[in-house]
């Protein structure tokens, strides 16, 4: 099982990266996300960017943004190229397929985000040079860096498969996963405008009683358990006999 | 060890109303290179689908390499090797990458891999390219390399889905001495599908028929061209028509009658004679001047087979 998962997640990271390096739309796009990400921001926001929460969130969803970008290829790429029936006819178990697949999609929106930390930091420290090193300083901080990206990439992933298997081609799913991210954030934060007064106090009166790593731990452990159960969902769903017919 | 690489029983696969497959009971001896022949439509990818356990039966059953494809699909892909409908290959890896993928996916040794994928590759002349992506590839030697693929880990037994459709008939014509050499070199059994009778008569020790999902005939293309072309003659003269064709197609032992370039050529059935018939030809006012009989090709056979059911 672990050499089957390990032989996916081998050829889907050297598709994604041979599709994100070669010329044309699948190279620009990392390297626009990584210049706006990794360098406008930082060099806009200067050292503030290490003491706010908002480059945390900021690089979180762009994890989500990078594994949506990748995943409808993983999978509904897959089936458009007519590669999908000689891989389901070969011997790897169908929860090797789906998960190698997953997890090369989530490292890949973890290594664009990590790319974007180190250049931030970078940037951020080469214009605003006073002798000393500029980073995130603070547990939470590091946390949320390391949990939030991968868990929420993951959960993406998850659900670009079923994205991916209902769409009729790459685009379609790329498009459909787009603006499903666009709802999700600006429904977040209409949303949370939209709530009452009484219900906006009520939300802060919690969140101010739980420190930031307890805030940040318990949105993991949330995400987690969606991830879980979008997987498992996804591994219902992902089955040879159901998708040599589809 | 089991003679028998394929034994299918009562085989029968229904998509909502249309029966894919109908009562497939058939036999492939191991080491054989079994050919099996069929209109578009026929049943042919389902039925390779069936024996791989992708899909499941609506009843009967099947026992590849000695598993029951039902209850052990995943021992009879470990053991086996598939070029479908479709290449299959990764354009954007390289041919090597490609073969590795599946390589691991068989869990060879990284050594033996190695060693397996330049021998392949230099049979078929691509090793020199091997580090190409594959999209840079003509279409003949991308359907080389995806017949290098599921021969990559010395399978008890290869299905190949018609694998020199779309190729110019100089490149399936190499593919064919190259499956050919690898086939006979391996000692796998074969499934090959194909529309292509010359490939079946040049591969094929066995040889089956379908339509519509049910099988016409199995045999050797010896015993098939002797059993169902019957004797082929060829008739030249004068004074020969379309009309006179239809005539002589009336006749209850006569499988195919036509006029073709001025000659009749005339396909008897059971291997009746063809002697009455020059009788009539001459009653109807032709010329005869010269009679070929020869057995028929698998080509006609088919077609034969194909009219008798349509019929």
């Amino acid at each position: 099982m672990t050499t089957d998962f390990m032989t996916v997640l081998w050829k889907e990271w050297k598709e994604i990266l041979l599709q994100r390096s070669a010329g044309g739309s699948g190279a620009r796009q990392p390297l626009v996300i990584v210049l706006i990400v990794g360098i406008l921001l930082p060099l806009r926001m200067g050292p503030q960017r290490f003491f706010s929460p908002e480059p945390l969130l900021i690089l979180t969803f762009l994890a989500a943004v990078a594994t949506s970008a990748v995943v409808a290829d993983a999978f509904a790429g897959e089936r458009e190229r007519h590669t999908l029936e000689t891989l389901l006819a070969s011997r790897l178990p169908d929860s090797s397929i789906l998960l190698g697949k997953i997890a090369a999609c989530t490292a890949y929106g973890w290594l664009i985000t990590m790319a974007c930390v180190v250049l931030g930091t970078v940037t951020v420290n080469i214009a605003n040079w006073h002798g000393q090193i500029l980073m995130f300083h603070d547990a939470p901080s590091w946390l949320g860096l390391i949990l939030g990206p991968p868990v929420l990439g993951a959960a993406v992933a998850s659900a670009g498969v079923f994205v991916s298997l209902h769409a009729a081609t790459v685009r379609q799913a790329q498009q459909t996963l787009s603006l499903a991210l666009v709802v999700l954030l600006f429904g977040a934060i209409f949303g949370f405008n939209a709530l009452p007064v009484s219900w906006k106090a009520w939300f802060a009166q919690i969140l101010f009683g739980w420190s930031l790593t307890e805030l940040i731990l318990a949105a993991t452990g949330i995400v987690v358990l969606i991830d879980l159960a979008l997987v498992l969902a996804a591994m219902a769903r992902f089955q040879r006999a159901k998708l040599v017919l589809d | 060890m089991n003679s028998l690489a394929i034994r299918a029983r009562g085989l029968t696969r229904h998509f909502a109303a249309v029966r894919a497959l109908d009562d497939l009971s058939v036999e492939v001896p191991a080491g054989a290179v079994f050919g099996f022949l069929g209109p578009n439509g026929a049943g042919k990818t389902t039925t390779i689908r069936l024996l791989l356990g992708l899909i499941e039966p609506t009843s009967g059953s099947a026992e590849v390499l000695g598993f029951d494809t039902r209850t052990h699909g995943h021992e009879v892909r470990a053991r086996s090797g598939a070029l479908l409908e479709h290449s299959g290959l990764y354009e954007r890896l390289s041919a090597e990458n490609n073969l590795r993928f599946y390589g691991r996916i068989a869990q060879m040794h990284p050594l033996e891999l190695d060693k397996r994928i330049e021998e392949l590759l230099r049979h078929l002349h691509l090793w020199d390219r091997r580090k190409e992506a594959v999209v840079k590839w003509s279409r003949g030697m991308k359907q080389k390399l995806a017949i290098a693929r599921p021969l990559l880990h010395r399978p008890g037994l290869v299905f190949l889905d018609e694998p020199t459709a779309g190729l110019d008939p100089v490149a399936a014509a190499s593919l064919r001495d190259d499956l050919a050499a690898l086939a006979s070199q391996q000692g796998a059994t074969i499934f090959l599908t194909t529309h292509n009778m010359a490939e079946a008569e040049k591969l094929c020790s066995l040889v089956a028929v379908i339509r519509q999902g049910k099988l016409l005939a199995v045999g050797s293309p010896k015993e098939l061209r002797a059993r169902g072309g019957g004797q082929r003659t060829e008739i030249t003269g004068r004074g020969f028509s379309d009309a006179m064709a239809g005539t002589l197609r009336q006749n209850a032992d006569v499988a195919q009658a036509q006029l073709e370039n001025g000659k009749l050529l005339i396909i008897m059935k059971n291997g009746a004679s063809v002697a009455p018939l020059i009788n009539q030809i001459v009653r109807e006012g032709g010329e005869v001047e010269e009679v070929r009989s020869g057995q028929g090709s698998l080509e006609e056979v088919f077609l034969t087979l194909m009219e008798e059911e349509q019929a």
